[in-house]
């Protein structure tokens, strides 16, 4: 946000030429150091994973043997057929999940908004699910779908909609639908929050200019609200994306991926791959073609929106 | 955020591998020089019971060993979480930890990927004769020994005293048998299921079902691992069985999702009659903070089928102590093993901690035997070890796992699983899997 400011402010000097070229260089001493450990924990990683997804791999006593394989591990991972189903779990796992926690999230982020008293109160306890470590999170949900003790099951077999115990993690279609139900729950409150900020944003005149020339709340809604509030609705969307595609840790902690393969992700079955059967070339090759389709995804999603999120405030 | 944690953990890994390719494992020969000085090891090992064995141990074999201290490191109670913490550092040439704890099930893994030292090449032959007749056969991978059995632990079956007694039933000997006094128990009111086990999708449905399947007849490889069997007759008769246990409501419907601390739950909440769990379950169900049936539990060798070899098959599980082979105290890795594995550890595991030893002449001690009734069980099951020959064997044991359990829950036929399992058994292990 820094650097853009600056940069306006150097094009709008025009002529002043050692001035900027004295910006340009402070600016690249100050973010030099950040650069390099960026660079150092994630760059050099990512390349090196990219380099591991080429090779075949041996373990021996004296390390690592790597020797080339060109894409041998992708054709291998590709054609694998639990790579194709963990590759459409995550699909649908990501449309499922953010869809329902952008409707859900822009609901509740409306409500905070028109509050007038307990708002504090009422953010702090949206927070809690949000807060709480997603392994914990995850091991109170495994209670609640207990088949035998679960809270849930009390409840829907109290109010009769069930005879006997449902086992909520026991068949696929369940502990897929069980796992996005906990993972909703999780993450609504951080979609709630982001757009519930970009709607403070949003100026109060334009909604008394809008009442004025007589559009109703519904109108309001759509014509103002959603296409002021897109900038928030990208990062909001963005950031729920790349987190729903690499999700771990919930299936990984609710279901251990299964019942059978039904709720393995790509992070999952990566991680199977590389650590509990160390075939790190395939492992690689995983990791790999999900940050290619992490990225693809998040380059479709700006171009689409054509937002350019940091001059948002100014267009407002 | 949660796609960048993957890649952390995969460069993590990679990290360790570029300091990795410049290590050799040199510092075995300086082991000798050093040993005048007091040296300190790490030992990695996860808690085990929770009551304290690590400590004890490690006090006992620094008063018999002043120039060694063995510092502990504490791993995961997960076994594969452990495993891949352990692969991760050691193929990274780590040093640390010199000796480790390992489930009896890796040494082929290990062994086939350098992650552990072949002990055969640095302990005597007269060493391997002190252990319990096969452990050191599961310990050893293509002719050499990887890791020193350290306690062992089998399948048992554990029963309700009190309903029994109170129903006039004997402990069952055959699968029918246990169905049948089930459904008797159960209709009688006596008791809310018959029988929990450990069918979720894990490693411990592929224990459950190594003892079932061979109780039936069935095998997941021939002898020389060069055939996978288990899309057998046999091994339909045992999944159709399990299958049934769900149906009939022996078993819960909620057995799919069942680990050992659920089914335990089950048992120690007084809602089963009968029990399969490891050797643990003895002490746990007779610990009054966890169970309201202190008192009331037996523990028999498991069932089998009509006409076959009494008793049924337990499926051998366990720990090994294993060397890092990039560590710098090998004399000293050693001297801790012989010790750990020698008659004073082993005493103090099976009396004090109720493990089962290692050790065969600790295992037949009636002093022994005394204070650990589960011991005079072992000398009477019959022990099939899971087919960990295969240094694919986790892919092998997914591939059974996930499939049985899709046949468990019902989505999938028990034909229909065995198929599928049989397919993935043999992409894994001619390497044409993942």
């Amino acid at each position: 946000m820094r650097a853009l400011n600056l940069r306006t402010k150097t094009v709008s000097l025009g002529g002043h030429r050692p001035l900027k070229v004295q910006l340009a260089r402070q600016g690249w001493v100050f973010s030099a150091p950040a650069f390099f450990i960026i660079a150092g924990i994630t760059i050099f990683p990512i390349l090196f994973s990219v380099f591991m997804s080429l090779s075949h791999i041996s373990l021996t006593y004296s390390g690592f043997k790597f020797q080339w394989a060109g894409m041998s591990n992708y054709s291998l991972v590709w054609s694998n057929s639990l790579f194709q189903y963990a590759l459409g779990f995550t699909i649908i796992y990501t449309l499922v999940t953010v869809t329902v926690e952008l409707i859900l999230g822009m609901g509740v982020a409306l409500v905070l908004h028109k509050l007038t008293s307990g708002r504090g109160f009422l953010l702090a306890v949206l927070l809690l699910p949000w807060a709480l470590i997603t392994a914990i999170s995850a091991e109170m949900w495994s209670f609640i779908y207990n088949g035998v003790y679960g809270v849930l099951n009390a409840i829907v077999m109290g109010l009769g909609l069930a005879g006997h115990p449902v086992i909520w993690l026991g068949t696929p279609m369940l502990a897929i639908a069980s796992t996005m139900v906990a993972d909703i729950w999780k993450t609504t409150p951080f979609v709630a929050i982001i757009l519930f900020a970009g709607l403070q944003m949003i100026s109060s005149e334009v909604f008394e200019a809008a009442s004025i020339d007589g559009a109703g709340a519904w109108q309001a809604f759509w014509r103002i609200t959603l296409p002021l509030l897109k900038p928030t609705l990208l990062v909001a969307l963005l950031f729920r994306t790349l987190q729903a595609f690499g999700v771990f840790d919930l299936p990984f902690v609710l279901t251990g991926g299964g019942p059978g393969h039904a709720t393995e992700s790509l992070a999952i079955l990566s991680y199977q791959v590389l650590f509990e059967d160390l075939s790190f070339g395939p492992g690689a090759a995983i990791a790999t073609s999900t940050t290619l389709i992490v990225m693809a995804v998040a380059f479709v999603f700006l171009r689409v929106f054509r937002v350019q999120v940091g001059d948002s405030e100014s267009s407002t | 955020m949660r796609i960048r944690n993957a890649m952390v953990l995969v460069s993590g890994s990679l990290l360790l591998t570029a300091t990795a390719s410049g290590f050799s494992p040199g510092g075995l020969v300086r082991s000798a020089a050093v040993q005048k000085k007091v040296v300190t090891i790490v030992w990695y090992a996860s808690p085990i019971t929770d009551t304290g064995v690590r400590k004890t141990m490690i006090q006992a074999f620094e008063k018999a060993h002043p120039k060694i201290r063995i510092k502990l490191n504490t791993a995961p109670t997960n076994t594969d979480t452990m495993r891949s913490t352990l692969t991760t550092a050691i193929s990274g040439g780590a040093t640390s930890p010199d000796v480790f704890m390992g489930d009896v099930i890796w040494p082929a893994q290990f062994g086939h990927n350098d992650l552990a030292l072949p002990l055969s090449k640095y302990l005597p032959k007269s060493f391997w004769t002190r252990f319990a007749p096969g452990l050191v056969k599961g310990a050893s991978y293509r002719g050499a020994v990887y890791g020193a059995p350290f306690f062992m632990d089998a399948g048992f079956l554990y029963y309700r005293k009190d309903l029994l007694a109170k129903a006039h039933l004997p402990v069952p000997r055959t699968w029918p048998q246990l169905v049948k006094e089930s459904k008797l128990l159960q209709k009688r009111k006596l008791v809310k299921f018959g029988y929990v086990w450990q069918g979720a999708d894990y490693e411990g449905l592929t224990c459950d079902w190594m003892e079932v399947m061979s109780d039936a007849g069935g095998s997941v490889f021939n002898k020389n691992y060069s055939k996978v069997t288990i899309n057998s007759p046999q091994s339909l008769r045992a999944l159709k069985f399990l299958r049934s246990l769900i149906t009939s409501h022996v078993s819960p419907a909620a057995e799919t999702t069942f680990q050992e601390p659920q089914a335990m739950n089950v048992f120690d909440a007084g809602n089963a009659a009968f029990l399969r769990n490891w050797d643990y379950a003895w002490s746990n169900s007779n610990d009054p903070k966890d169970s309201k049936v202190v008192g009331k539990v037996g523990v028999a060798p498991l069932p089998t089928f009509p006409g076959q070899k009494q008793p049924g098959y337990s499926t051998i599980g366990g720990w090994d102590v294993y060397v890092n082979p990039h560590s710098k105290y090998l004399a000293q890795d050693l001297t801790f093993i012989k010790w750990i594995t020698g008659g004073q550890a082993q005493t103090i595991l099976a009396t004090k901690f109720s493990e089962i030893p290692t050790n065969y002449s600790v295992q037949k001690n009636p002093a022994v035997q005394r204070l650990n009734p589960v011991l005079k069980t072992v000398h009477n099951v019959h022990l099939i070890s899971r087919p960990s020959g295969s240094p694919v064997y986790p892919s092998v044991s997914q591939a059974m796992y996930s499939n049985l359990n899709s046949a468990l829950a019902g989505t999938v036929s028990p034909a229909q699983a065995l198929k599928a399992a049989e397919r993935q058994i043999h992409a894994a292990v001619s390497k044409k899997g993942l």
